[in-house]
C-alpha cells in the first residue's frame, strides 16, 4: 500500500495544469459564447497563480536538492 | 417598407428571447458535475493506493485530476447570482417615485451632476435639479448646506440613483474617482464593466472638448432603460442607476458639473448612447 506519484510528477501534474488555468483565465470571457457552467474569473486566476507558485518551489526544492547534494 | 423592417425587429427580439429560454432549460448545474467528479477522484486515488494493480501510476494521475477538476469546479462557481429581471424591479418603483415627485413639483430642468467640493462627504453625489429649465448651478454654500429643496435658485438636491454604483467601482477599482482624469476613466471603466462586474459587453468613452459621449452595449441594465424611457422627467434629468453612475464619475474625475444632454437607445435594443456635457462655472 503505497501512493505510487512521486513528489516530481506531481511537480509536472502542478506545471502543466497551471499553465492550463492560467491561459484559461486569461483568454475566458462571459460573452464569447454561451456557456454551460458560470464561472468565477477571479477565483478560476487565483487558482492557477496557486498552482503555479505550488511548481516555482517544487523547483526551488530541485535546485537546492542539486545543489547542497 | 417600415412594416416590413419592424416585423424583422420583432422577430429577431423573439429569436433572442427564445434562444436565452433555450439556453436555460439546456443549463447544467455545475455543483453536480462538481460533486460528481470529486467522487469520482477520490475512488480512482484510494483505488491506486489500495488495490495492488499495473495501472496504480495511471490511476493515480486520474484520481488526482478528477479530484482537482471536482475541487475547481465547486470553488470557481459564483457565489449567487440574481436575474436581471429582479434588479429591474426593485429599481423601477423608486425611479417611478422620483418622476411623481419631479412632475408634481413641476421642476422641468435638466440635472445637474455636482462634484465633490459641493458636498460634505467625498464619496456622496448630489444631482440639482432646477425648478425652470435653465442651467443654473447653485452656489457651493447653498448645496453644503445639505437641503432638498433650494431657494436660491429654485430646485431640489437629490442623491443620485447611481451613486452605489459608483462607489463599488471605486472599490473595485481601488481609487478614488476625485483624484483621477478623465483618462483614467476611459481607460479603466471598459475593463471594469465588461472583465470585473460582467454588466456590459462592451463600453467606449469618447472626450470631445465638452461633450463625453458614452456608448453602452448589451448592459445588464437595458430593459430597465427601457422601461425608464417611459418615465418622463428621469431619463436626461435625474438619470437611470447606469446612466447615473457614469455621470458622478465623470463629475468626480473632471471636478466640473455635468449634464446628461442626450440619451438615446438603438434600434435593436442593446446599445445605449449618453451624451454628457461638462458644464463651465
Amino acid at each position: 500500500m503505497y501512493f505510487p506519484l512521486t513528489f516530481w510528477d506531481i511537480s509536472l501534474w502542478l506545471a502543466v495544469t497551471s499553465i492550463i488555468l492560467l491561459a484559461t483565465s486569461e483568454i475566458l470571457s462571459p460573452y464569447y459564447g454561451r456557456v454551460n457552467i458560470w464561472i468565477n474569473k477571479k477565483r478560476l486566476k487565483l487558482v492557477s497563480l496557486t498552482l503555479g507558485i505550488l511548481f516555482m518551489i517544487t523547483v526551488v526544492i530541485r535546485v537546492l536538492e542539486i545543489i547542497i547534494f | 417598407m417600415n412594416d416590413v423592417t419592424k416585423r424583422i425587429q420583432e422577430l429577431e427580439n423573439e429569436k433572442e428571447t427564445l434562444r436565452s429560454k433555450l439556453w436555460k432549460q439546456q443549463r447544467k448545474p455545475a455543483g453536480k458535475v462538481g460533486y460528481l467528479l470529486l467522487f469520482l477522484g477520490f475512488v480512482a486515488l484510494a483505488a491506486s493506493i489500495f488495490v495492488p494493480s499495473n495501472m496504480n501510476y495511471m490511476l493515480a494521475f486520474v484520481g488526482l485530476g478528477l479530484t482537482f477538476w471536482g475541487a475547481l469546479l465547486l470553488y470557481i462557481k459564483p457565489t449567487r447570482y440574481v436575474k436581471a429581471s429582479l434588479l429591474d424591479s426593485t429599481a423601477i418603483s423608486n425611479l417611478i417615485a422620483i418622476d411623481q415627485i419631479i412632475a408634481d413639483l413641476n421642476y422641468g430642468g435638466r440635472g445637474i451632476y455636482l462634484p465633490p467640493r459641493y458636498l460634505r462627504e467625498l464619496k456622496g453625489g448630489t444631482v440639482y435639479i432646477p425648478s425652470e429649465d435653465a442651467l443654473t448651478i447653485p452656489p457651493v454654500e447653498e448645496v453644503a448646506q445639505e437641503r432638498v429643496f433650494l431657494k436660491n435658485p429654485n430646485g431640489v438636491c437629490l442623491t443620485p440613483s447611481g451613486l452605489g454604483l459608483v462607489n463599488l467601482y471605486e472599490r473595485e477599482l481601488r481609487t478614488d474617482f476625485a483624484k483621477v482624469d478623465l483618462d483614467y476613466l476611459q481607460n479603466n471603466l471598459p475593463k471594469l464593466f465588461i472583465e470585473d462586474l460582467e454588466m456590459a459587453e462592451e463600453l467606449e468613452i469618447n472626450p470631445q472638448n465638452n461633450l463625453i459621449h458614452v456608448k453602452i452595449t448589451g448592459a445588464v441594465y437595458q430593459d430597465l432603460c427601457r422601461e425608464v424611457r417611459k418615465l418622463r422627467n428621469i431619463c436626461n434629468s435625474f438619470g437611470c442607476p447606469l446612466c447615473s453612475s457614469i455621470a458622478i464619475a465623470l463629475t468626480r474625475a473632471t471636478g466640473k458639473p455635468i449634464i446628461m444632454e442626450k440619451n438615446e437607445i438603438g434600434p435593436d435594443g442593446k446599445t445605449i448612447e449618453v451624451y454628457y456635457r461638462i458644464l463651465e462655472e
